[in-house]
């Protein structure tokens, strides 16, 4: 277990206005593992996934004090933002394709970044594709709309169009609670494959879920780290009272 | 009262409106056209208002006539512009047509006037140039004024055929073109519209992205908003008076295209900033939030997800635009002049065709022409509509599928 860490929360508080949604979370996320955030709706584990890209910063209440450490750096600091979101790409919980062709889709990020070369453009809208296994699928079409795809496949598009920016984190909030079971399962599987080039954070509602495809799992609660360990002592023998509670499904 | 009794009332008021509001539309449209549309047709819509004098340099060659004189005296070139032929049509063999008498209608003076009624397919005329050798074209009621210098005011119609017959080898002929046509009209309208949408839309779509995208909510931001809605209501003769006082005199801008443009552009700020920002806000935010995600900056997020987005808000505005400046007369009147032209710079001045309907409505007490007009502009404006509502179709990036 001598993993590195990728970010390290130290005491890192978050108000909107004047209510306090994370109190003081301390939390080492390891490299290449899948880290899965549960706990009931409103106890800010999406907050806090979206502090380690800084969506935050959209929302002008927000005010965040404490440290989030990456690769040495505090990225509440004195940042390069954009450097920093192509570094931690994110997926949302509703699939968001732009609407353009599933080519433009992927190679909006790297066109952004100032990559013009079609041949490179072209690999790259490739590779992704075919690590999001959706190539297959989607070959024919490059140049339709991605409004037209399904939902599933709406959400491994924007999976592949994170995996097109060659991110070293892939944030996920609650990726597939949008989605019927069978995209459910091919999601979850892409995720078990992309962790080993990728460090995956996800946000999830489903505990079965987080038992099926994460290697440690957080337990939040009202804006705290309950509880933060390998999933299968969380599912098996929780510290807390309140963790096990939540995971018989006495609450949530 | 029971409660279908109620039902019943309700309905039949509601009916009642919208049967009258249709009506009044129809009645309104139909008594346009029942008015104008004899005046319509293509010399209406291809010539100037104002008549054009041109010297014709014409071969003279001898050309029978092919048709017979019952049908000759049937052609009836005069178009609506005349009374009626007061002598003729003769036949002149050495220039291959024949010519009437005929007095102008709507002219105060009466003046009689000599036309072509009736040109031969071989006809010299046809062949006619100017005296730089461009070609020239003359048709059936244009006007005759003189051949090889012999004026023709006064003689009658038998001593100008035998004036015409006379001459021989080249013939210099003083040819009118006759005017009351919409051409400059028409021109002028559609650059206005061009020159007011270039100048009113990058202001308004820009202003409609600060609004929405870099403002923070606020004192400011409420500010700009109501000046832009108090802007919207107030009455266009008003904006004509700032237009005349600063444009046309403090910038000396002259009453112009340019003058028009710029006061037209102002009128037209409030509504392209109002539909552009109400297209932005239902752009979803889960695209800016996709597109950010991505490492792209606020500016690329604008331009290349959100704006796309947002075309058919944008056409909507474009839309509305194009209605304001067609319809537009009080603030032209002031700002663009009444001079039936078309503008040859960005400081000329041109009207538009309802400031010219004001013009022969008000001016000559033409009821027939403006209303002529009036279905001219109705179908500029329906053209238009479809024109954009296709564009903003082709252009909307959610039809693609």
């Amino acid at each position: 277990m001598n993993k590195k860490i990728k970010f390290n929360a130290k005491n890192l508080d978050l108000y909107y206005g004047d209510f306090q949604a994370l109190k003081s979370i301390n939390l080492e996320i390891c490299e290449k593992e899948v880290t899965a955030f549960i706990g009931p709706s409103g106890c800010g584990k999406s907050t806090f996934l979206r502090c380690l890209n800084r969506m935050n910063d959209l929302i002008d209440s927000v005010k965040i004090e404490g440290e989030i450490i990456f690769e040495g750096q505090d990225i509440n600091g004195d940042i390069d933002v954009i450097n920093l979101r192509t570094r931690v790409g994110m997926v949302f919980q509703k699939p968001n394709p732009f609407p353009m062709s599933i080519y433009e889709n992927i190679a909006y990020g790297p066109k952004c970044q100032g990559v013009k070369d079609k041949t490179q453009l072209d690999t790259l809208v490739k590779e992704s594709l075919v690590k999001a296994a959706l190539w297959e699928e989607v070959k024919d079409r490059l140049n339709k709309s991605a409004l037209g795809l399904s939902g599933g496949q709406q959400q491994r598009l924007c999976i592949a169009r994170a995996i097109a920016m060659q991110p070293e984190v892939i944030l996920m909030d609650e990726p597939t609670s949008a989605l019927d079971p069978i995209a459910t399962a091919k999601i979850e599987d892409l995720m078990s494959k992309l962790k080993k080039d990728y460090t995956i954070i996800i946000v999830t509602h489903s505990m079965q879920q987080a038992g099926r495809i994460s290697d440690k799992t957080a337990f939040f609660l009202m804006g705290e780290v309950v509880e933060f360990n390998e999933t299968p002592v969380i599912f098996t023998n929780p510290a807390d009272k309140r963790t096990e509670d939540y995971i018989t499904g006495r609450f949530g | 009262m029971g409660r279908k009794m109620k039902d019943v009332l309700a309905k039949s008021i509601i009916y009642l409106a919208t049967g009258i509001t249709l009506c009044v539309l129809l009645f309104i449209v139909g008594f346009i056209f029942v008015k104008g549309i004899s005046l319509v047709n293509w010399d209406f819509l291809t010539r100037d208002y104002n008549e054009k004098v041109f010297y014709a340099f014409v071969q003279e060659e001898v050309v029978p006539m092919t048709i017979d004189a019952a049908s000759l005296s049937q052609k009836d070139p005069y178009d609506k512009r005349y009374e009626s032929s007061l002598e003729g049509p003769i036949y002149i063999e050495n220039i291959g047509a024949a010519i009437a008498k005929v007095a102008y209608k709507n002219n105060a003076t009466e003046k009689e006037q000599f036309v072509f009624s009736y040109i031969e397919k071989d006809s010299p005329l046809l062949s006619a140039i100017d005296s730089t050798g461009k070609k020239l074209s003359i048709g059936t009621d244009y006007i005759l004024e003189s051949i090889n210098g012999t004026d023709f005011e006064g003689l009658s119609l038998e001593d100008v055929a035998a004036q015409i017959n006379h001459e021989t080898g080249e013939l210099k002929i003083k040819v009118v073109q006759p005017g009351g046509g919409v051409r400059s009209n028409i021109i002028t309208t559609l650059y206005m519209v061009l020159v007011s949408l270039l100048i009113a839309l990058p202001l308004g779509i820009f202003g409609a992205i600060y609004l929405t995208e870099y403002a923070k909510p606020g004192r400011l931001v409420n500010i700009i908003r109501f000046a832009a809605e108090c802007l919207a209501g107030i009455p266009s003769i008003i904006f004509g008076l700032f237009g005349m006082a600063f444009f046309v005199v403090a910038l000396k801008f002259q009453i112009s295209l340019l003058s028009g443009s710029l006061t037209v552009a102002i009128i037209l700020l409030p509504v392209i900033i109002r539909s552009t920002e109400e297209a932005l806000k239902t752009v979803p935010t889960a695209f800016r939030e996709g597109s950010l995600a991505l490492g792209a900056t606020k500016l690329q997020t604008i331009f290349k997800v959100v704006l796309p987005c947002a075309v058919p808000g944008i056409a909507t505005a474009v839309l509305l635009s194009i209605g304001r400046v067609v319809g537009e007369s009080a603030a032209l009147l002031l700002t663009a002049g009444t001079v039936a032209q078309i503008p040859g710079t960005l400081f000329s001045p041109g009207s538009t065709l309802t400031v010219q309907a004001y013009y022969v409505a008000k001016e000559e007490g033409n009821i027939e022409l403006a209303c002529a007009i009036g279905i001219v502009i109705i179908v500029i404006v329906i053209v238009l509509n479809i024109l954009s509502r296709i564009t903003s179709d082709k252009l909307n990036v959610f039809n693609k599928k």
